[in-house]
């Protein structure tokens, strides 16, 4: 951290607690399976299942710890970002041809459409195991119904920055209510708080303010 | 027996000029045989959204053997410097990355005009 001309305290980007690689380094939580028991569970449903969840409730960092934890050859398909031309990353992304060795995870199925999920499933009909995630429960089985609370969003928090955690803890409900529990948009908006960046929050010196209405 | 890989550059520096050449040498002590030892010079991005990454210089070493020492040469490139401003850290780097396995270690560089990194943008300021 360095100071500026005025001695407020100004943060490094690399330094804020809700950084971006601090945030991915988050491991996944529910009030559902344990990470440890994910594949278990999943080959339980015959290596078919959906993760299922709104915007921002960490389905992404689930599939990313279901990767990990599963044996054989995994291949993870994230299409976030790629809403042109998502068919072209899945089959970029794919092993030719799929067979009994593979897992294939797809991120943001939804992205694909109808006919694109479909094409999924007929190109991944020898895959070991195939698993997306989607915002609605579909044809598949729900491995994890993501769901987030204030109090998860609490906990993540406490873990990011227990520092200033009790300092955060007032204005958590309300940063989860105006964000209606988007995980994603709450810590964005907790990294411009930290960052200085004009907002609704900011912590200053370690003083969490509201900030006076920007003048025009 | 824990891994132990160290990086050191001539002089100690961490603080190169754009373009300049980084010269040192890294040395290894490993629990097994690696197959090959990549010395990388890199820079990379943190804070607020998408992270980047480039590797702008490196040198392998193949059958490297459990233990030794070797000197390393490479280029920086003449930019970007490292700097931070209120969204992006940009940070520059030497990694010593064992294959397989993946061990690695990292000496922390500043590559710019001045030995700290350049500060963007104005402070946080009502």
């Amino acid at each position: 951290m360095v100071f500026d001309r005025r001695a407020r305290l100004r943060i490094r980007p690399a330094d804020n607690p809700f950084a971006s690689h601090r945030i991915d380094a988050l491991v996944f939580r529910s009030t559902g399976p344990k990470p440890e028991d994910l594949a278990e569970r999943l080959d339980a449903l015959g290596g078919r299942a959906d993760v299922v969840g709104p915007e921002g409730s960490g389905k992404t960092t689930l599939l990313e710890e279901l990767s990990r934890r599963l044996d054989g050859e995994v291949a993870l398909v994230p299409l976030s970002g790629t809403s042109r031309r998502p068919w072209s990353t899945v089959t970029a992304r794919l092993p030719h041809p799929v067979d009994g060795r593979h897992s294939v995870l797809v991120d943001c199925a939804g992205l694909l459409g109808a006919a694109g999920r479909l094409m999924l499933r007929r190109r991944c009909r020898n895959a070991r195991r195939l698993v997306i995630t989607s915002h609605q429960p579909g044809r598949l089985p729900t491995l994890v119904d993501c769901q987030t609370s204030p109090e998860l969003l609490a906990d993540l928090v406490c873990e990011l920055t227990p520092e200033h955690a009790d300092r955060l803890d007032p204005i958590l409900e309300e940063l989860f209510r105006r964000h209606h529990g988007n995980l994603r948009l709450c810590f964005r908006e907790l990294y411009d708080a930290f960052a200085g960046i004009n907002g609704k929050f900011s912590i200053l010196n370690s003083q969490l303010s509201v900030a006076p209405p920007t003048r025009r | 027996m824990t891994n132990m890989l160290t990086i050191r550059t001539d002089g100690g520096r961490t603080w190169f000029r754009p373009g300049e050449i980084v010269e040192g040498d890294v040395s290894w002590l490993l629990d097994t045989d690696a197959d090959d030892l990549e010395i990388r010079l890199f820079w990379y991005t943190s804070g607020k959204g998408t992270r980047d990454v480039e590797i702008v210089d490196s040198s392998r070493t193949s059958v490297p053997g459990q233990n030794g020492n070797r000197s390393f040469r490479l280029q920086a490139s003449d930019g970007p410097y490292s700097f931070s401003g209120k969204l992006i850290t940009l940070s520059w780097a030497l990694e010593l990355v064992v294959d397989p396995g993946g061990v690695s270690e990292r000496l922390d560089l500043v590559i710019g005009p001045q030995p700290i990194e350049v500060q963007l943008g104005r402070p946080d300021g009502f």
